[in-house]
């Protein structure tokens, strides 16, 4: 790469921008770290995991060195960091923490909590596969198994994205009373170095000014927050909610082009679209996934192939609008997920055929499972799916299985069978 | 946080919280039983002869409000400076104080409100004379005076006859000093005599002033006391040197000295035998008391005993006089004979038995008998009904004839005590006042009386009586002065701190501290007023309350 | 001296209305607990009778800010409550955790544990009623040996002595901790303002009796608390930095029969078993006398706080090493 490229490339990901303070080659968990010092968080709660250390060490460092003014509390579980950060927030302070996997199942009931006290919290979440057996590496299960609990989910891409979500997030959050989880893919971005554009303090001020608790524990004006309800308005309760996470959509797509015309990046909202002019095949997925998709889609365009991408950036609230207008456009859709669903399919493929169910133009739907428990996904992965995609008018089955090692070809026998697999015995 | 309502869910908040008290709740309605404040009796007050309100002045002396606790008591009693030194206070005897450590020194406590008041002439006048009726009354001693001031605080005109040149009748004839200051007397009749009460004098009913007078009177109260010492119908009861102990007592009160020799014998048992006792010692002479029973039936009071006692008085029990033989008219010998205690008598108390060829002899030259006292009815011109030696009177100390009442030692069951009087003085005005039209006689239910089981001692550490500051033996025994002293202020509030106040709020704030509804408040008068939207009736306030002034009655069901 | 009174702060800041079971000890509970730390003060709730005793939305007893939290999450809640208020510039704002027995002891124990450990600054309530009231009358770790519950039947009692939370928060080393029973307002509100004034965490213990679950009549609440006390069952205790004991009443040392026979829970208990718990209790108070002597030697602390200067107290109890003042 040339030192014009370079500086292209700088350019394209925003690091010449104005409001760049710094450009730091760090950690997607120092990327974390560094974007709750600009948020001017209040509390921080958190609990060691790998691989979500580096957040938490970090951010040790910034509030011990005095670069952020905030009360870190090392508790003694990922539940009581929860719990921390949901009595901060109610309090009418800032509050951030950070886990993995069986971290935050753990949290679990405390995500519900949060969610129905309508309190902005901001969580980073190393994706990590759930245990048993251990794994310490990437998969989606841990934080799409939280879909339910009224959280807004988040799948970075890139470290840069980690620490612009932060950013966004604590905005999105704070507008619409509803707390966000940012996600990001074990090792492959939590404990690799990237270039990272650190953002001036004081634009990061106009972007995100003091929070302002529309409800909190005052004294001055007391009330008690989650007592007892009875049917008759526990359901508008939930309406509430519901509701909190349908006005989301707007207002992530809207956050998101102000920060951009702030910072010079932008994530496209709920999705971000690659290559998709006449694109008549398209593959959906989330997180690092996505980049590595970028390198196959472009190669598989430069052979002449119509290929797209389309990457899911926020799961909750789910893109409908966005997946119902590619409908419109594309032959097939095919969705790759780093997740399963035991039972049923993948999550986002679960979802989008869902989303689809209702649209008045359908295409053809494929479910792809890959990169489980850490496994590559590498281009070639990609391009085997695009090729499955491109070579099968319909699935052969709900779940297709990408890589997976046996020594039959597990095929299904018939259309109704619920899984398939390809990629490791055979080449596409 | 007003545009909020729990309605529909345009109008309900972003999440679920309160946007009011709990006090809109009714929770009330969960009761099936009402705590409720009730007053009930002290033993103290049903065991005052007078009806004092024992428990209503301790708490004003509790609270410092001596010139209020003494109004209080002068509403049942004219002369608690009086009673307060003499009385044999039947009141503490019933303190239920008295099974849990000591029982409380009440009479002290009337004497220290009568002594803070000693000065003070400021009387609750009740009014002017508003009633027509004008009333007699013959005898100014404790029923007569007691009789006078309750008809005159109820508006009567009331003029007491009283044949001696000086009122008090036995209070100040029969009462030696050291116990009973004149000037204490003085005080009280004075204060009577400020509600309007007159007081003739040197008028002796059927002497110099005819029966005939008392007919311009409306009605009369005959109040004339047990003033002739029963004789002890020994020989030899007529030689020179035997005095009647009222005679005896009443030569001292009139400022004179009887001649006493060196060996000096007292009979009897009461009041009048101690009196003259230590009424002996103080005239310098050994004294020796002989009762024909022992200690414990002996009626007079029993710290007056002791107090004899301690003053060096001798006593010899289980002996009576036989006869007393004399040596040229004066006597000189007194023969006794040994008694033992039988079955008992009437009175409850063991009769005593002569011992056969028990006899034996003292030599002696003075006798004072003091074996009881009865009433000297001559004056009366009708044919009074009779019971004994005293007027028959029913319970209303009527006497039969229209209009004329009686009371005290000189009527039926009389006890021979000065409260005792002051009650039936009380209660005959009353129903004088009654035969007079004026007042229809209000019988509230009887109050219940407080049980000592009843009362919660944990509010109680164990706390010692106060004691009687008292003058030196020594120096008492050589003077007529007053023995006993009036307690401070300190003393006193520690005395009336530990009266249980049975059955009277005290506003201890007992029931408020434990009410788990927060269901009981004070009003602006500091009383105390029970939400009955919100008591959920737990009872702990009726359980808590030390005194036993609530109860817990049961609501009605109500069948919604 | 005369009669025993309380002087009790004079606002109410509990409403009646609340939906407490009658003679409610943890009310009472609650209700001292506000007068002595005032209005100006944030009350964390986990699920426990209080769940249910404030009111039902829109309803709230407490008369201050509550946040009803999940279960086993009193003890962190009010951390980051505290943490929160703390770095938006209040430092006088009092937060305080009022649990039940199975969220202290129980679910929310590890909680607990950490907050203590950390030190967090705030004041932690546990109102015993010694089972799961709530739900229905459950054993939890501290109810006592030999009680009937409906998981401990009376053909099968719990065998199992009371766990002894205040020796393990006094393992803690936590500056402040107390026991206090509501038949003693005056000793209780004298903790938990003495409590209000000391930094760091403070644990204050309530024997708080439940008339439904214990069975007993709810009139009788304050006096079976007062038979506990005295007979020993329930020492009224200081405990500063975990090792300097103090005792705040002497009790009478009563039979722990006569407290034993007036509950229902206790009914089947046959003699020797009651000569057991009366052993048990012994042999507690001993220790505890071990300690208080201990104490006395160590720390020449006056062993009773009614003549215990309260200015005192506090400066020791400020000047001890990691208690936060103030966060930066």
């Amino acid at each position: 790469m040339g030192m014009n490229d370079t500086n292209d490339l700088r350019k394209k990901n925003g690091l010449m921008h104005p409001s760049v303070d710094k450009v730091l080659v760090i950690e997607g968990t120092h990327a974390a770290s560094h974007a709750v010092r600009l948020a001017k968080v209040q509390v921080i709660a958190a609990y060691p995991i790998t691989p979500q250390t580096g957040v938490v060490e970090k951010l040790s460092e910034i509030v011990s060195h005095r670069e952020l003014n905030a009360k870190f509390i090392k508790v003694e579980s990922e539940h009581s960091a929860m719990a921390c950060c949901i009595g901060a927030s109610i309090s009418g302070a800032r509050a951030f923490t950070a886990t993995s996997s069986q971290g935050l199942a753990l949290m679990h009931e405390l995500l519900h909590w949060a969610a129905g006290s309508r309190l902005p919290i901001v969580m980073v979440n190393v994706n990590r596969a759930m245990a048993p057996p251990w794994s310490i590496y990437v998969d989606h299960n841990d934080s799409l198994s939280q879909r339910d609990t009224g959280w807004i989910q988040f799948y970075a891409e890139s470290n840069q994205e980690v620490l612009d979500t932060v950013l966004q997030a604590y905005k999105i959050a704070e507008t619409v009373s509803l707390p966000i989880m940012i996600n990001l893919d074990a090792f492959v971005l939590s404990h690799t170095s990237e270039p990272v554009a650190i953002p001036k303090q004081e634009v990061v001020d106009e972007f995100l000014p003091e929070r302002k608790a529309l409800f909190k524990v005052d004294p001055a004006e007391p009330h008690a927050f989650g007592a007892l309800i009875g049917p008759e308005a526990y359901m508008e309760m939930r309406y509430k909610l519901f509701q909190a996470m349908e006005d989301a959509r707007e207002v992530i797509r809207r956050v998101d082009s102000e920060y951009s015309e702030k910072f010079g990046r932008s994530y496209g909202g709920l999705v971000e679209e690659y290559c998709m002019e006449d694109a008549e095949i398209v593959l959906m997925t989330s997180a690092t996934a996505v980049s590595t998709a970028r390198i196959a889609v472009d190669e598989l365009r430069s052979l002449g192939f119509p290929v797209g991408l389309m990457k899911v950036r926020a799961f909750r609230p789910f893109p409908v609008d966005e997946i119902r207008e590619l409908a419109q456009r594309v032959h097939k859709i095919g969705v790759m997920d780093r997740n399963i669903s035991f039972g049923a399919t993948g999550m986002i493929y679960q979802e989008t055929k869902a989303v689809l169910y209702n649209a008045s133009v359908r295409p053809k739907l494929f479910g792809f499972i890959a990169g489980l428990g850490g496994r590559d996904i590498t281009p070639e992965t990609i391009k085997d799916i695009y090729s499955y995609l491109l070579n099968h008018d319909a699935p052969e089955s709900e779940t297709i299985w990408v890589g997976l090692k046996s020594g039959q070809e597990v095929r299904p026998e018939g259309g109704n069978a619920s899984s398939a697999a390809f990629g490791q015995n055979e080449n596409v | 946080m007003g545009q909020y309502k729990f309605t529909t869910v345009e109008e309900m908040p972003p999440l679920a919280f309160s946007l009011e008290s709990t006090r809109k709740i009714p929770t009330g309605s969960w009761r099936h039983v009402r705590p409720i404040y009730k007053e009930k009796s002290s033993p103290c007050e049903i065991g005052c002869p007078a009806g004092e309100n024992i428990p209503q002045y301790f708490d004003l002396v509790r609270n410092g409000k001596y010139e209020e606790a003494w109004h209080k008591i002068l509403e049942d009693n004219p002369l608690p400076g009086v009673t307060g030194r003499v009385c044999y206070h039947p009141c503490e005897g019933q303190c239920n104080r008295g099974p849990y450590d000591e029982e409380i020194a009440i009479h002290n406590i009337e004497r220290f409100v009568a002594d803070k008041n000693f000065r003070n002439r400021n009387l609750p006048r009740s009014g002017e004379f508003h009633k027509s009726e004008k009333i007699a009354v013959i005898g100014s001693g404790p029923a007569g005076l007691s009789c006078a001031y309750q008809l005159a605080r109820k508006g009567y005109r009331v003029v007491i006859y009283e044949s001696e040149h000086e009122p008090g009748g036995m209070l100040r004839y029969g009462i030696p000093h050291y116990r009973l200051p004149k000037n204490i007397l003085n005080k009280e009749i004075g204060d009577i005599k400020s509600q309007g009460v007159d007081i003739s004098v040197d008028s002796k009913i059927g002497g110099n002033v005819a029966w005939t007078e008392l007919e311009k009177y409306d009605a009369v109260f005959v109040a004339v006391g047990a003033t002739s010492s029963r004789k002890m119908e020994v020989d030899g009861e007529d030689l020179q040197g035997v005095y009647s102990g009222v005679e005896f007592l009443y030569e001292l009160n009139n400022g004179r000295k009887p001649k006493v020799g060196n060996r000096v014998v007292v009979i009897g048992g009461g009041n009048t035998a101690i009196d003259a006792a230590r009424s002996v010692l103080r005239l310098g002479k050994k004294v020796t008391v002989l009762y024909r029973r022992t200690r414990s039936e002996m009626p007079a009071v029993p710290e007056e005993i002791e107090e004899a006692e301690k003053e060096g008085v001798k006593f010899e029990f289980l002996v009576a006089p036989e006869e007393l033989t004399g040596n040229r008219g004066k006597v000189s010998k007194i023969e006794l004979i040994r008694m033992k205690l039988g079955e008992p008598d009437e009175s409850g108390r063991r009769k005593p038995v002569p011992l056969r060829n028990s006899n034996f002899t003292l030599p002696v030259d003075t006798v004072i008998s003091a074996i009881g006292e009865a009433p000297d009815l001559s004056f009366l011109p009708y044919s009074f009904l009779k019971k004994g030696v005293r007027i028959f009177v029913d319970e209303n100390y009527s006497t039969g004839v229209p209009g004329i009442f009686a009371g005290g030692d000189s009527a039926t069951n009389p006890n021979g005590t000065v409260v005792n009087a002051i009650r039936a003085g009380k209660e005959a005005a009353i129903s004088i006042d009654e035969f007079l039209g004026w007042r229809a006689k209000s019988d509230g239910a009887p109050r219940e009386i407080v049980k000592p089981e009843e009362i919660n001692t944990f509010y109680f550490p164990h706390e010692k009586r106060v004691k009687i500051p008292r003058m030196k033996v020594d120096s008492s025994v050589s003077t007529f002065k007053e023995v006993n002293k009036t307690i401070s202020d300190a003393q006193a509030l520690e005395e009336v701190e530990r009266c249980f106040s049975c059955g009277t709020c005290l506003h201890c704030d007992v029931c408020m501290t434990f009410c788990p509804d927060v269901a009981i408040s004070k009003d602006e008068a500091g009383e105390y007023v029970i939400d009955y939207d919100h008591c959920k009736g737990c009872g702990i306030c009726v359980n808590e309350c030390p005194r036993e002034a609530m109860e817990l009655v049961e609501e009605e069901t109500q069948w919604v | 001296m005369g009669q025993i009174k309380y002087q009790l702060p004079p606002e109410e800041i509990l409403s009646p209305g609340h939906f407490a079971c009658p003679g409610c000890g943890g009310t009472l509970t609650m209700r001292y607990v506000l007068k002595a730390l005032g209005r100006k003060t944030v009350v964390v709730i986990p699920a426990c009778c209080w769940s249910v005793i404030d009111g039902p939305v829109p309803y709230s007893a407490a008369g201050v800010p509550v946040f009803h939290t999940a279960f086993e999450a009193a003890a962190s809640t009010a951390s980051g409550i505290k943490a929160g208020l703390e770095m938006q510039g209040d430092h006088e704002t009092t937060v305080v955790a009022i649990a039940g027995d199975g969220g202290t002891f129980d679910i929310g124990f590890q909680a607990l544990s950490g907050a203590a450990e950390r030190n967090e600054d705030f004041i932690y309530v546990c109102y015993d009623n010694e089972a799961y009231m709530n739900t229905g009358i459950q054993r939890s770790s501290a109810t006592p040996f030999g009680a009937w519950t409906t998981t401990t039947p009376t053909d099968s009692p719990k065998a199992e002595k009371k766990k002894d939370i205040v020796q393990v928060l006094a393992a803690h080393h936590i500056p402040y901790l107390a026991t206090a029973s509501v038949a003693y307002p005056d000793d209780m509100i004298a903790k938990i303002q003495k409590a209000k004034e000391i930094r760091g965490l403070r644990f204050v213990h309530v024997f708080s009796p439940c008339p439904p679950g214990w069975k007993f009549e709810p009139e009788d609440s304050i006096k079976i608390s007062r038979m506990a006390i005295e007979s020993r069952v329930f020492p009224l205790l200081e405990i500063y930095d975990g090792n300097d004991y103090r005792l705040t009443h002497e009790p009478a040392g009563s039979p722990v029969r006569d407290y034993l026979k007036m509950q229902g829970r206790f009914r089947h208990l046959k003699e020797a078993d009651i000569d057991v718990i009366q052993k048990n209790v012994d042999e507690e108070w001993e220790g505890l006398k071990g300690k208080l002597a201990y104490s006395m030697k160590v720390h020449k602390s006056n062993n009773s706080v009614r003549s215990q200067d309260k200015e005192v107290s506090l400066a020791k109890a400020q000047s001890r090493k990691g208690i936060k003042r103030n966060v930066r």
